[in-house]
């Protein structure tokens, strides 16, 4: 490596240090996980009768502050094994490998790329890692700051087979629909 | 008013031989069922047992309306005090059924905690909150109830072939459309 390069390379990891040290200096003037009451859960349609399915275990790392959406940032992580209907055999049948195949795909994965302003709160468009696959899926939001933190809560809609979210059978959409509602509240508290 | 006839009317005679045909439908669903694993195929089964289902049971709500405001067709006067109340306490039995067949098995989907569409039209609320053990009694008591249900069907049959047959009586025909019902004892 010659010594121009040397210095170009020093230069660039410096003022990538600096960036990424400004970024989260700015992160962190707004940096919040979501505590244990926050809820994930999703509504899929399933011989035409909705059904509720909860999350139990998943993280959340939020960075956000209103007046600067540029540098928002929500990230997901989700262990899909946690997934309770309310019924175990269902349960025991979305972990399967027609369905969730927990096996090979423990987690699931969202993080956002862009956050917007509507009328009514936010908006923000992210990837969506599931069962594999990753994919946009936009999500509608509110965020309301609070005394100890902030309530971010929100929706998502996205069809399951996008995402291979159901093998042989399961690929049928009479009985098991394709569109699910992916809704979401979440208590963030500051991150220490 | 009560009304004495001596046949049964053409809206009983619906009422009678519609819900029997779709009970024949619920025993054969129900089995198709039973034996395969969770997967499209069951829900799909079940889905139209519980659709059927929920079906017979409002038709059982207008069939005991209307039963309360007509009374059925007076019984042969040859039978016996025996054959009265055995044939009393089956129609009595029936009703029941019709209406505890359903109602458990709308229980028992609660209690498992999946809804009951009505042919994907809309969705009825559940009965009951969550919970395995009350699904396991539901079933069992669903279960006993259609053997039940079905030891009555039999008696109902061979007892109407009976006096079809043997007292040569019309208690059979005056429940069978497109007859006159001519023959009385």
């Amino acid at each position: 490596m010659t010594r121009s390069k040397m210095r170009f390379v020093a230069g660039a990891c410096a003022a990538a240090l600096l960036m990424s040290g400004t970024i989260s200096s700015i992160a962190s003037a707004a940096a919040y996980s979501a505590d244990a009451t926050s809820r994930l859960e999703f509504t899929g349609v399933q011989a035409g009768a909705a059904f509720k399915s909860l999350f139990h275990q998943f993280t959340a790392a939020v960075d956000f502050d209103p007046a600067a959406l540029a540098s928002a940032r929500i990230e997901v992580t989700i262990d899909m094994n946690s997934v309770d209907s309310g019924d175990k055999d269902r349960d025991g049948t979305m972990r399967g490998a027609d369905i969730f195949d927990v096996a090979h795909f423990p987690t699931a994965h969202y993080v956002t790329r862009s956050v917007t302003r509507t009328a009514t709160g936010f908006s923000a468009v992210g990837a969506l890692t599931l069962h594999g696959v990753t994919k946009d899926v936009p999500i509608e939001f509110k965020f309301i700051p609070g005394a100890a933190g902030a309530t971010l809560t929100g929706t998502a809609d996205l069809k399951r087979l996008d995402f291979g979210v159901g093998r042989g059978d399961w690929k049928n959409t009479d009985w098991v629909a394709d569109a699910v509602n992916v809704a979401f509240s979440l208590n963030l508290k500051p991150k220490t | 008013m009560p009304t004495q006839a001596t046949r049964y009317s053409a809206l009983a005679q619906i009422f009678h031989w519609v819900i029997a045909g779709l009970i024949v439908v619920q025993f054969t669903l129900a089995r198709l069922a039973e034996p395969l694993p969770l997967g499209i195929h069951k829900l799909a089964l079940l889905a139209r047992h519980k659709s059927v289902g929920m079906t017979i049971l409002m038709l059982a709500v207008l069939r005991l309306l209307w039963r309360l405001r007509h009374s059925a067709p007076q019984l042969p006067s040859g039978m016996t005090r025996f054959e009265r109340i055995a044939a009393r306490g089956t129609h009595i039995a029936f009703y029941v059924l019709l209406f505890a067949m359903p109602l458990t098995g709308w229980m028992m989907s609660s209690a498992k905690n999946y809804s009951v569409s009505w042919f994907g039209l809309f969705t009825w609320p559940n009965l009951i909150g969550k919970n395995e053990t009350a699904f396991d009694f539901l079933r069992a008591t669903h279960d006993t109830l259609s053997y039940v249900l079905f030891a009555v069907a039999v008696l109902h049959i061979l007892a109407a072939l009976k006096h079809h047959f043997w007292d040569k009586d019309d208690v059979l025909v005056r429940m069978l459309p497109f007859t006159r019902g001519a023959r009385r004892s």
